[in-house]
């Protein structure tokens, strides 16, 4: 869109402040609506801000687990480029539903009984590594498409080789690999939709329940999918006007 | 002249695999000295110059930079990076940065200057090579004559006392050669040691002190321009400008 090009900085606001009246204003409409969806007007919003929730944490930890294993995947040491390699591996050779399955039974069984982490951190953890698998990729390619001449660049200059990174490169793989990474972050709305199976009452679950005591799931999964529609298209504009902030060096 | 040189290089040799890039290859440079050099392509005159900071490694023979051994220590490494500076033929222009944090970035990161400080001096550099006007804009929004001013002056703002150039016009319209080449012949008058890997033969008959004639991996001729281009005393380079005179 345009408007988006030209003012992304306007943009990300009024997505972000969009968002939050919808997240926490959604009840007020929604229940004026007629049965079954008007008297769980406020259960749909708590689902959905638990669905962002999940959204948002997974998506910060699966970026940060991304930019780490990407980096890992072009390590001189072997054994971390192996170990990378292998949970990228696994992590996308495998059902999601069957990554949070195992998180939610296993994770707690190796940690420290008083530590007892809830269902929605524990389905966090498994869509973080997930997500920081398909991250992982796209950090690894964008880093990979760093000309070289901006690395002897820096490097001329006196540049540390972390300096290098943290200032050249990283910055410049980011820009490319956006794009993909906000794919990733789409996706991951919907697929936090699978935390139902650990009862984590997310957006999809309520609807479930909600269809399953009132009989009448067309009114219901029709509102659960539309609220969905509203937060990938938030997700989506914000995650467009980023590329367009971090695109200035690119377009004339 | 100076009696200690800036730079000593002594009988170094390269390979790439079995290709010997460079065969022995040994020179001073002197402070404040402008050092053209010349030579056929693949004659390992890139090769030469980036070595003089490690962008490649040499595999035999000794480098010193300002007294300083260039070898694998990472604090030789560093102070010789500092002293030297490098112009690329791409200007390699840091893409996602503008102009003024291109040029003001090194010094605030590798000179420990506060930001404000490193943008007023970026800011007086980028006025000295014409493009004060131009400071908030991204390097892609410049044409190649003024994006190769900029990394100019990108490479001045580490206050290097010595400064290499690979071929700093031949990415450029011709019509921004002299733009470059005029900033160049500015900085030749001001101390400062430049070695210039160049076609331009006006500027090294013009500017240089010295001619580096180099051909398959060796110094071939080592003289002033004058000589070089009046009386060579090689047949390889006499070859070479009759070749060069009539264009490529
Ligand atoms: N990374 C490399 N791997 C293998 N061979 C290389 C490499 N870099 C340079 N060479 C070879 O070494 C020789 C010298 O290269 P160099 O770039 O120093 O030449 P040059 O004198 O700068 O030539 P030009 O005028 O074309 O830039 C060439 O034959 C080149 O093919
Ligand atoms: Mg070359």
């Amino acid at each position: 869109m345009d408007w988006i090009r030209h003012h992304p900085g306007a943009a990300i606001f009024t997505a972000l402040i969009g968002l939050l009246i919808f997240l926490w204003g959604m009840a007020i409409p929604l229940s004026y609506a007629p049965e079954p969806i008007g008297p769980a007007a406020e259960l749909f919003a708590e689902g959905t801000r638990v669905t962002v929730g999940l959204t948002v944490v997974s998506g910060l930890a699966g970026l940060v687990l991304g930019v780490l294993v990407g980096l890992g995947n072009l390590s001189p040491i072997k054994p971390i480029r192996w170990f990378c390699a292998f949970y990228v591996w696994v992590l996308r050779g495998t059902p999601l539903l069957l990554q949070i399955l195992f998180v939610w039974l296993v994770l707690p069984t190796l940690l420290p009984a008083q530590w007892s982490l809830s269902d929605f951190t524990l389905a966090a953890i498994a869509l973080s590594l997930n997500i920081g698998a398909y991250n992982s990729e796209c950090v690894r390619a964008g880093i990979l498409a760093v000309p070289h001449g901006q690395i002897e660049a820096a490097k001329a200059l006196g540049f540390s080789p972390f300096q290098t990174f943290w200032d050249i490169v990283l910055p410049q793989s980011m820009r490319i690999a956006l794009p993909a990474l906000a794919n990733n972050l789409a996706s991951l709305v919907k697929d936090s939709s699978l935390a139902y199976a650990i009862s984590v009452v997310e957006l999809t679950m309520v609807g479930y329940r909600i269809q399953a005591e009132s009989y009448q799931p067309i009114p219901v999964f029709l509102t659960v999918g539309a609220i969905y529609l509203i937060l990938t298209t938030a997700f989506t504009t914000m995650t467009n006007a980023i590329e367009q902030m971090l695109d200035v060096g690119r377009k004339r | 002249m100076n009696e200690h040189p800036i730079i000593e290089a002594i009988d170094v040799h390269k390979r790439y695999g079995a290709f010997h890039a460079l065969k022995g290859v040994t020179a001073r440079f002197y402070p404040g000295e402008v050092t053209a050099i010349l030579g056929p392509s693949g004659s390992g005159k890139s090769t030469f110059l980036r070595m003089l900071n490690r962008l490649e490694k040499h595999d035999a023979g000794q480098i010193f930079i300002d007294g300083i051994e260039l070898n694998d220590d990472p604090k030789h490494l560093a102070a010789i990076r500092r002293e030297v500076g490098m112009v690329f033929q791409n200007f390699n222009l840091f893409t996602h940065l503008t102009v003024l944090r291109n040029v003001a970035l090194a010094p605030m990161r590798i000179r420990k200057v506060a930001r404000k400080a490193a943008e007023t001096r970026a800011m007086a550099l980028l006025e000295r090579v014409g493009l004060a006007d131009h400071a908030h804009k991204y390097p892609i929004q410049l044409s190649g004559g003024q994006q190769q001013r900029v990394a100019i002056a990108r490479a001045l703002a580490m206050d290097p006392k010595v400064l290499l150039f690979d071929e700093p016009t031949s990415a450029l319209d011709p019509e921004m050669v002299n733009e470059v080449l005029t900033v160049m012949r500015e900085l030749a008058h001001t101390g400062i040691t430049m070695l210039v890997v160049t076609h331009e033969m006006g500027f090294a008959r013009e500017v240089a002190d010295r001619v580096l004639f180099f051909d398959q991996g060796s110094i071939l001729e080592d003289t002033t321009p004058d000589r070089f281009f009046n009386d060579p005393a090689h047949e390889r380079a006499r070859a070479f400008l009759a070749q060069v005179k009539h264009g490529f």
